[in-house]
């Protein structure tokens, strides 16, 4: 659950870009800040290898602004999706509070989205908790690749029983960044509101 | 919910600022953050001639994710953990030391702040935050309401469209 500070009236919740290699999780936070007016965020941190894959995550802090006296701020983190980094994926979703699934439409990728959201599920219960009890985003990204995959297909294998809320995007241009970022943002702060 | 919330208000955030005060004054170092696991800021404290910080929350988010991979370095080594960090550079050091199981205590110095009395000092500092926080846990649970979340949803609009 986020971190709240009373006496310096503040929210922090934490954001995280899940999915497998180069799906496009860093190209939604650079995009985000990229967009976002500088006096709203912070600096976003990358720690890379060489080839620009993140190495253990990319960190952005994002403003909100006021609600109700509180400052309200998200940190939105991307976890490394190369699959022998599953140590740093399972550090960075320490204390998650909502997740987007960021979703390669790529034909010979099929089978490493459904690895990915099965390493989610397991990272998640080593955490001691239920998928379904974190607020997750589905991002279909790159649809704009030649032979992009339907999604439907893609959402057979991720979400068979379409329970998430699902967004198509083209991260490198922006194309649905906001609106999946949206998406999630509200549906950690509605259950920050339940008292969840 | 993966890890409980640390809700640091009123009279516990008050004793929380006068002890990084105390722990300032006594070590001589620049900054002072307490840091929760989840790597936000819960409080911080910077000496009066101290240069201007760098930026904080990437400082926390920083020393918070060193801080669970270095743990998990422990586990894997065979030990529960590894309580403290020191991290030192030419003209300056990091120190982290954990603060019971939900928080870590950080210190940036210069060159003319010797280690040991920093060690010193935070120690008995951590005593008393550990304490702080533990009570922090038996704390009512926060309240926000649909009020909030209207608000919340009118910022959203505001800032993504």
């Amino acid at each position: 659950m986020s971190t709240i500070n009373f006496a310096a009236r503040e929210i922090n919740c934490k954001i995280v870009y899940y999915g497998p290699g180069m799906s496009g999780k860093t190209t939604n936070l650079k995009h985000v800040f990229s967009k976002v007016p500088a006096q709203l965020r912070g600096e976003m941190v990358s720690l890379a290898t060489e080839d620009e894959r993140t190495l253990f995550f990319d960190f952005l802090p994002l403003d909100l602004g006021s609600v109700q006296g509180f400052k309200t701020r998200f940190h939105l983190y991307t976890v490394p999706g190369q699959v022998f980094y599953n140590a740093s994926r399972k550090l960075i979703l320490r204390g998650v509070d909502g997740i987007v699934f960021v979703a390669d439409s790529a034909p010979n990728r099929l089978r490493a989205n459904a690895e990915s959201m099965r390493n989610l599920r397991e990272n998640l219960a080593e955490h001691g908790i239920d998928v379904r009890d974190v607020p997750i985003v589905l991002q279909v990204n790159k649809r704009d690749i030649e032979g992009a995959l339907p999604t439907d297909m893609i959402r057979a294998v991720i979400d068979p029983k379409k329970e998430l809320t699902l967004f198509e995007a083209t991260a490198h241009n922006g194309g649905g960044v906001f609106e999946t970022l949206k998406s999630v943002s509200r549906l950690v702060l509605d259950r920050l509101a339940q008292n969840k | 919910m993966i890890e409980p919330s640390l809700a640091l208000y009123g009279d516990a955030f008050e004793r929380v600022d006068r002890h990084l005060e105390e722990l300032l004054a006594a070590t001589g170092v620049r900054y002072c953050l307490l840091v929760d696991r989840k790597g936000f800021v819960l409080s911080h404290k910077e000496a009066l001639w101290a240069p201007r910080p760098p930026a904080l929350d990437s400082v926390a988010t920083l020393v918070a994710s060193n801080a669970a991979a270095t743990a998990a370095l422990a586990n894997m080594l065979g030990e529960r953990t590894f309580s403290e960090q020191t991290h030192q550079g030419e003209n300056g050091t990091l120190y982290v030391e954990s603060v019971g199981d939900s928080a870590l205590l950080t210190l940036i110095f210069d060159g003319s702040v010797p280690l040991g009395r920093v060690k010193v000092h935070t120690k008995k500092t951590i005593g008393q935050l550990a304490a702080i926080l533990k009570e922090l846990q038996d704390a009512p649970p926060i309240q926000l309401g649909e009020d909030f979340s209207h608000g919340a949803t009118a910022l959203l609009d505001d800032l993504f469209g």
